[in-house]
């Protein structure tokens, strides 16, 4: 800003009298002789009297006031408009500066008073231009704007700007500059730092995986980022909103959408105009697109930026996480199918179908390898409710494999999956894809492992098997090993229960009854022939009630066993019966143990030795 | 300061001569921005281009101003075409000023 009349208040104070006091217009009068002068001052039109006596102009008080006024409006122009102003002598050495500093100033030693601006150690000395500068101002041209960087004392860097104008003497002489500075710091760094700010929120903007596009009031794309251009081209009439970028209506391209995704678009676009209207700051939309068999995110944001209503509109592909989401649920379905299971049949048919309905195959077979055999049998299937599927199944019951033949065989003998996208184009799926039957062409099929070993294989058929990708893998492994591991524990409790029952069978053969005592030796269970032993349910073995004879020795013996929770073997007592004779007993029992390793009571057998005892008395008697 | 405002101008169609005046003020004290202001509406209404005025700041300038026997601001002295003419005050009284200057409105 061009500085007016600076030199305003030092003619005043040099010319003007003093303030006006009693009697003022008195003596002013008194200086004025003519008529015109006399009544152009009595009718205040009149502000200044020249005094022939002093040679000066002496101000009214009104025009004193008025020129005090402005010259203090002016002040306070010049302050707003500037951060400090300076004047230079005419060899351009400051002579005045106060405001914002020019240059470091730490001490008063260092001030740049004497001193020519190119004499001042500016960090952007170097990038001036001073010889045109300097003829400038011999040319005493006004200068604008010029920068100047410099450290401060606390060493950070500040940018001024000093704008200048030439002033002369009463005769037209050149006395020097003046002007004023500007502290340009802050202004410097936000315009050297918006550029750089841009292209990096272009940059951020870009580098983000999900589509993102700003939409304005009306539904046009104002910007997108790459990915959003790329998916734009790509998707060629699949999804929401088909190939619209920058320029485009996403609103009116949504609401052209038709087929599977016109629902979606529907919502999307209710969505996207309540967020634009401010009924909500936050729009999120999950949905899947068939054409592109993807799963996507919407979220769509308020943006409200200089009371302009627009909205961020983000996809974000998700079909990976849906996809893991749903083999973990899968996972957890086979898991608890095989954990409540107790019939191997049921639970194949669970697994395949949980297997089947998740992946969207439409048949599942189990065939079961037969070691001895070397055949594969099939075990147990499931399909989908389509009769050809259900007729093919039919057909295939009894169906038998060779383990080292055909798909089966090479999943057999390598342990991996296998697939095939068109089973038409591999003759060894013949079996395994129902191309013939039902047309599904695909096959997917993974061993069922038990201790290492391939115990079976799990074959599916559908029109839809693609290429499977890791989480896939991963996951029928898992089942795999999950079914084998059911399998061998199925067999397992087979086997023990088998021996249970075989151990019970010669258990019953070597004794005449079996019991059970709790932790306090009462009896809880006896089964066999127990007519005759006077044991009951509830009571101890030498309960009085029982007519057991036995030394009271003998007793103390056998509680102390028992105490010490040891084993006892054939312990020999004697019973009085009915008929006022004697029957002998042999009992043998053990500790029982829960899991967790505590004493919950005895276990044990009887056999009746009385004939044996009776005849081995009337022996002894005859001796 | 110096402030001098020449205005070199062509004839007129009113005036066969041109119209020398010189405004004497007292910087920009209230009614010599007044004076300035009547004195250009006269002008620009009647003599178009065809005068010449000086300014005269009596605050930097006492002496000249006294030397051309002024006593107060503002004050507009009419020095060509003769006769010559003093008007004293703010210019306000039109019909006066116009009388003074020689212009037939």
């Amino acid at each position: 800003m061009k500085p007016r009349k600076p030199t305003l208040s030092v003619a005043k104070q040099k010319s003007a009298s003093p303030p006006a006091g009693p009697g003022f217009e008195t003596n002013i009068l008194r200086l004025v002789k003519g008529a015109h002068e006399s009544s152009a001052i009595k009718s205040g039109q009149v502000d200044a009297i020249l005094d022939p006596v002093s040679g000066r102009a002496i101000l009214l008080p009104d025009a004193q006031a008025a020129l005090l006024e402005r010259k203090a409006r002016f002040r306070s122009l010049i302050e707003l408009a500037s951060d400090g102003f300076w004047e230079q002598d005419e060899h351009y050495r400051f002579v005045l500066h106060n405001g914002v500093a020019i240059g470091n100033e730490p001490s008063k030693k260092e001030s740049i008073l004497g001193k020519t601006l190119w004499e001042l150690p500016f960090s952007n000395s170097h990038e001036i231009d001073w010889p045109t500068y300097q003829r400038q101002l011999e040319w005493r041209a006004v200068f604008r704007d010029m920068e100047f960087q410099y450290l401060d004392s606390a060493g950070q860097l500040r940018i001024i700007s000093l704008s200048g104008e030439p002033f002369f003497d009463l005769q037209a002489q050149f006395k020097g500059y003046r002007g004023i500075t500007r502290d340009i710091t802050a202004h410097k760094l936000a315009v050297t730092a918006a550029p750089e700010s841009d292209r990096f929120a272009r940059l951020t903007l870009d580098g983000l995986a999900a589509q993102v596009c700003v939409l304005d009031a009306s539904g046009v794309i104002i910007t997108a980022n790459n990915a959003w251009r790329a998916f734009a081209a790509s998707r060629d009439g699949m999804g929401i909103g088909t190939g619209v970028t920058e320029g485009g209506n996403y609103l009116t391209a949504c609401g052209q959408t038709l087929g599977h995704d016109q629902v979606d678009a529907i919502a999307m676009v209710a969505g996207i105009r309540q967020v634009i209207n401010g009924e909500r700051q936050l729009f999120r939309y999950e949905y899947f697109t068939a054409g592109a068999a993807r799963w996507f995110m919407a979220t769509v944001t308020h943006l409200n930026e200089a009371s302009v209503a627009r909205a961020i509109v983000s996809y974000e592909d998700i079909t990976d996480i849906k996809r893991t989401e749903q083999l973990l649920r899968l996972e957890y379905d086979v898991t608890r199918i095989l954990v409540n299971a107790n019939n191997t049949s049921v639970a194949l048919k669970a697994v395949m179908r949980a297997i089947g309905e998740t992946q969207q195959w439409d048949c599942g077979r189990y065939f079961r390898l037969d070691p001895a055999a070397e055949v594969f049998y099939l075990d147990e299937s499931w399909s989908v409710p389509a009769p050809a599927v259900l007729q093919f199944l039919q057909k295939s019951r009894g169906a038998v494999s060779h383990p080292r033949a055909g798909l089966m065989g090479r999943v057999c003998e390598s342990g991996q999956p296998l697939w095939v996208v068109n089973g038409t184009q591999d003759a060894r799926a013949s079996q395994i894809a129902l191309t013939h039957e039902t047309g599904l062409d695909g096959a997917f099929i993974f061993p069922v492992v038990a201790e290492s070993q391939v115990i079976g294989v799990l074959a599916f058929a559908s029109r839809i098997v693609r290429e499977p990708d890791e989480r896939l893998l991963q996951t029928v492994k898992h089942i795999g090993e999950q079914l084998g591991q059911f399998f061998h524990r199925q067999r397992a409790e087979n086997i023990l229960r088998q021996s249970e029952v075989r151990f019970r069978r010669l258990t019953e053969l070597s004794s005449d009854w079996i019991w059970e005592q709790d932790r306090d030796f009462r009896f809880t269970k006896v089964a066999g022939d127990i007519r005759n032993t006077g044991h009951v349910l509830g009571q101890f073995l030498w309960d009085p009630s029982a007519q057991v004879v036995l030394a009271e020795s003998a007793w103390i013996q056998l509680k102390s066993q028992l105490a010490e929770r040891w084993s006892f073997c054939d312990f020999e007592y004697a019973v009085m019966h009915k008929d006022g004779r004697l029957g002998y007993y042999y009992i043998s029992g053990e500790p029982v143990y829960d899991e967790t390793g505590a004493f919950i009571g005895y276990c044990g057998t009887g056999l009746d030795i009385t004939q044996r005892k009776r005849a081995e008395i009337v022996s002894r008697d005859i001796e | 300061m110096r402030r001098k405002k020449t205005l070199a101008k062509s004839l007129g169609s009113r005036l066969t001569a041109a119209l020398v005046m010189r405004l004497y003020v007292a910087n920009s004290a209230p009614n010599s921005l007044l004076a300035i202001a009547n004195l250009q509406i006269i002008c620009d209404e009647f003599l178009q281009d065809n005068f010449k005025l000086e300014i005269v700041d009596v605050l930097e300038e006492p002496l000249r101003a006294l030397a051309d026997g002024i006593l107060v601001t503002p004050s507009l002295a009419k020095l060509a075409p003769s006769p010559i003419a003093k008007i004293v005050g703010n210019l306000s009284d039109k019909s006066s000023v116009m009388r003074a200057l020689g212009i037939r409105g």
